[in-house]
């Protein structure tokens, strides 16, 4: 029997579909302009198993775009589950790996790595990985521990200033380890400015276990995460294992968020604006949140990238611009409502 | 049912409770009264395990520091004073959250108990008509109404109050009061509650445990722990003669 | 961190000048890119040099002993590495350079102020700008260094090889329109080109050779489906190789996707990792003709073929 507070089939129907539908855009537009048949041609031929021609096409659907949609809509799918969990825990809707300064402190543990060169053999870029989901957990403690010393109720104001110097104070940091790394200068600001070009199935396949893994921890802790929205003290009450859960949720966060930066740097904002946008069709029933906010940070994400892609073709704009373009407004609105409702 | 031995609670260099031992048997209505200040709500969560203490806490011989925490909340609950909600949730949700330690592992019980246990606590509060509003739309009265539905749906056998009727008018306060003696009733249910009216507690307490700076000032049947003597020595004033004073100026302008 | 970025760019390559000397007598005045005059008693000894490109071209100039600072990213010759290094570009430290007792400050219009500029004539020091933005402007560089320096034979022995090196290359028919893709930092970290306005776009030009993406203005990040589609004859890429992992032209030559391009298939790529081509620099010539060596190569062996 089907609780009321799930997500009816329907709705799970209906967000298959509109994935299906922006995963097929975003492979059939791109900088170059290839025929719609043709694009339909060369995924018929790979579902079928037809043996592949090897035209330009099929380099640039197969090799190029596909993987990268793949890689943009399940970091845009793990970034907001990140938000809505975290915006969940803190009971705080602008809370988001961005705006707490845990992305950034993420890729200080990649340029950490890539500076002093920690890399594990045979796997290329698992120290990345690793030292990215370590910082991000040691930076949600620290940021989490300095909330809670100066304001334990977590209020809007806090967080967003301590997600500022927590930020400032990570910069100064990487600025610190660039000068002492000079001969990497090159190598490290590129990749702070972060790019999901070049994404590979391998990195895909690296997201999607990650994600599935997190998701369903999440997803078994969608009650205890609506406990703790209605106020944490309560959630005690009621018999949520607060430190357990607490702990599991932040771990799990660190781990979508550091393997996203990992894989694609920092991309802000994603995590604040869909689960903000799904929160005002589903409430803020987790049951409900979570899967939504899945599935419209996958569309949501495949769709700024395309724009990414696109707009100045050939050239292309980093991912992080259009998501926070959209992403500031949203932060502004979000930041209006919360302030006028006290 | 409850037992407390030797409970004190320390914030830094303040001490907020200090040795206090008492317990609670079935059928009992505890009543924990004294000035501002006197630790009250403090002894409350040590109780709901929310605050560190030393001492020892037991509920049915079993000490509650070890006790699992949702076995622990499908036996206590406790009403807060204060409410804060964050995101509109529903009433019925967050009444809901009460069958949380009911419905996880083992323990789980079927759908259709969780259901009207939430119906029977949505109709004792007299939130039924509104059930799907969002809490955020609440007054303060009808938020602590929801809470206490909340509680009520979490069917414990020993209820913990702290001040639960603080943002009720009259008319919801002698309801809720009422409610609860009720819910007293049935057989192995407790209630421990902190009630600055003292009036409130003079009329539906059994026990009662009067503090003073963390302190047992007496502590025993209502009767005998709420006496003029006890009372004045606490508050510093004469409290009789101003209740008096009050209901007479009551009596004064209503029979005008 | 988004400051360095910048930073870093110009680092690796531009700077512009625009000298002129005049007078035989020690006293000596050049005219720098933003028009001012400077005029010094008598040739400069005490040189800060806060990009890379001139401290190369002092160097060339036989100079290199007048350095008293350069920039933190100054990295050729290896002598330059026991010259006491400033902050450079946005965080350029008048303080650092001030205790350095210049006479001459070399610097960009990067990140130059009005201020910055007040401060160190107040100081005494006189400040020379360098922005070279194509191989006329680096002749003319030299020859203001030269000016400065009093080395102005030098300096046209130096203009003077760099123009009989480019003529040699220069031959438009010898690659008969073929492409080229300059790639600037490699497809993990994003792909970036050299386009219209930059040396390496100049130097293919003088070779004949198109450049895929002479539509883009300057450094631009590039997507990865366009370098497909243009399919260039030659990949030159300035990735630096850090000694671990696949070399530049391994990584370019296991790219998925990648082995349709012609560069690809011929195994047609080049690696300069020294900023030969990007950096308004005497080297540029060196550079244009590793480039053109190795073209020619691939060109002989089709006729041959």
């Amino acid at each position: 029997m089907q609780r009321k507070d799930h997500l009816p089939t329907t709705a799970y129907i209906v967000m298959t579909a509109l994935l299906g539908a922006a995963l097929c855009l975003c492979v059939c537009i791109g900088s170059v302009n290839i025929p719609l048949a043709d694009t339909l041609r060369v995924l018929r031929d790979v579902f079928s198993g037809t043996p592949q021609e090897e035209g330009l096409n099929a380099s640039i659907i197969l090799s190029v775009r596909l993987p990268r949609v793949l890689c943009v809509a399940l970091s845009g799918a793990a970034l907001s589950l990140a938000g809505a969990a975290m915006q969940g825990l803190l009971k705080n809707p602008l809370a988001d790996g961005s705006t707490l300064g845990v992305s950034s402190g993420a890729s200080l543990g990649a340029v950490i790595s890539i500076a002093f060169g920690i890399t594990f053999p045979s796997l290329p870029f698992a120290g990345t990985v690793v030292m990215a989901v370590l910082f991000a957990f040691l930076s949600l403690l620290l940021i989490l521990s300095l909330a809670w010393k100066l304001d334990s109720s977590l209020s809007t104001n806090t967080i967003i200033l301590i997600g500022v110097i927590f930020s400032m104070f990570v910069s100064s940091l990487m600025n610190i380890i660039i000068t002492f790394s000079a001969d990497r200068v090159q190598h490290i600001t590129f990749w702070t400015m972060g790019s999901l070009q070049g994404s590979s199935y391998m990195n895909a396949g690296v997201l999607g276990a990650v994600l599935t893994i997190c998701t369903s921890v999440l997803l078994s802790l969608a009650e205890e995460l609506n406990a703790f929205a209605v106020g944490e003290e309560n959630a005690a009450h009621i018999g949520v294992s607060v430190r357990r859960v607490k702990l599991t949720v932040l771990i799990t966060v660190s781990v979508l968020i550091g393997v996203c930066v990992a894989i694609g740097g920092t991309i802000s904002f994603v995590g604040l604006v869909t689960p903000h946008m799904v929160r005002m069709i589903t409430g803020p029933n987790h049951r409900r949140l979570l899967p939504l906010s899945l599935f419209s940070g996958a569309i949501f994400l495949m769709l700024a990238d395309l724009a990414a892609r696109t707009l100045l073709s050939p050239r292309e704009l980093p991912i992080g611009v259009v998501t926070s373009i959209v992403g500031a407004v949203v932060f502004i609105f979000i930041f209006y409502k919360t302030r006028k409702g006290r | 049912m409850l037992e407390v031995k030797d409970l004190t609670i320390r914030y830094g260099n303040f001490t907020a409770v200090e040795g206090l031992s008492f317990s609670v048997e079935e059928g009992q209505w505890l009543m924990l009264v004294g000035p501002n200040g006197a630790g009250k709500s403090t002894v409350l969560s040590a109780i709901a395990q929310t605050t560190p203490y030393s001492g020892e806490i037991y509920f049915q011989g079993e000490p509650l520091r070890s006790m699992k925490s949702d076995l622990r909340a499908s036996r206590i609950g406790i009403l807060a004073q204060n409410h804060f909600v964050g995101y509109s949730f529903s009433v019925e949700e967050v009444i809901r959250l009460g069958r949380y330690s009911h419905t996880r592992g083992f323990l789980a019980e079927k759908r259709t108990d969780n259901e009207a246990a939430v119906a029977q606590a949505l109709e004792l509060t007299g939130m039924t008509g509104q059930r799907h509003q969002s809490v955020l739309t609440l007054s303060g009265g009808e938020l602590q109404r929801t809470f206490l539905a909340q509680v009520l749906a979490q069917d414990p056998q020993l209820l913990l109050l702290d001040e639960p009727t603080n943002h009720l008018d009259l008319v919801y306060q002698k309801q809720v009061f009422s409610l609860i003696r009720e819910w007293l009733q049935r057989p192995e249910r407790a209630v421990i509650s902190v009630v600055h009216d003292l009036s409130l507690a003079k009329a539906y307490g059994s026990h009662a445990i009067l503090l003073d700076r963390g302190r047992t000032v007496s502590s025993g049947r209502l009767k005998e722990v709420m006496t003029a003597e006890h009372l004045n020595q606490v508050y510093r004033m004469d409290v009789a003669e101003w209740m008096k004073k009050l209901l007479s100026e009551w009596d004064r302008t209503a029979s005008r | 961190m988004k400051k360095a970025i910048p930073l870093i760019l110009s680092a690796l390559m531009l700077f512009t000048l625009c000298p002129c000397s005049l007078a035989d007598t020690p006293a000596v005045t050049v005219r720098d890119m933003t028009g001012h005059e400077i005029t010094l008693e008598e040739p400069a000894s005490r040189i800060v040099a806060l990009t890379a490109s001139d401290c190369e071209i002092l160097y060339a100039l036989g100079a290199g002993d007048l350095l008293v600072g350069r920039g933190e990213y100054c990295d050729y010759p290896m002598e330059v590495f026991e010259v006491p290094s400033v902050q450079s570009g946005y965080d350029t430290n008048i303080e650092q350079i001030l205790a350095l007792h210049p006479q001459v400050l070399i610097m960009s219009t990067m990140a130059q102020t009005e201020e910055q500029v007040a401060q160190l004539e107040a100081a005494g020091v006189r400040v020379v700008v360098s922005d070279a933005q194509d191989i006329a402007g680096v002749y003319t560089a030299i020859e203001m260094i030269g000016t400065l320096t009093g080395k102005t034979e030098e300096a046209a022995a130096v203009i003077d090889s760099m123009k009989t090196a480019f003529a040699e290359i220069c031959d438009d028919a010898f690659t008969k329109g073929q492409t080229i893709y300059f790639e600037v930092s490699p497809l993990e970290w994003g792909l970036w080109t050299a386009g219209k306005g930059t040396f390496m776009n100049e130097v293919a030009e003088m070779m004949g050779l198109k450049n895929c993406f002479d539509d883009v203005d300057g450094w631009a990040e590039i997507s990865e489906e366009q370098v497909l589609e243009r399919n260039p004859d030659y990949i030159m890429t300035i990735t630096m190789y850090y000694g671990e992992g696949p070399t530049p032209e391994e990584e370019i030559l296991g790219r998925a996707g990648w082995k349709n391009v012609t560069a690809v298939r011929n195994g047609a790529i080049l690696n300069l990792q020294d900023n030969e081509l990007s950096r308004p620099a005497p080297r540029l010539a060196e550079g244009a003709r590793m480039l053109y060596d190795f073209v020619d190569g691939f060109v002989n062996a089709a006729a041959a073929a």
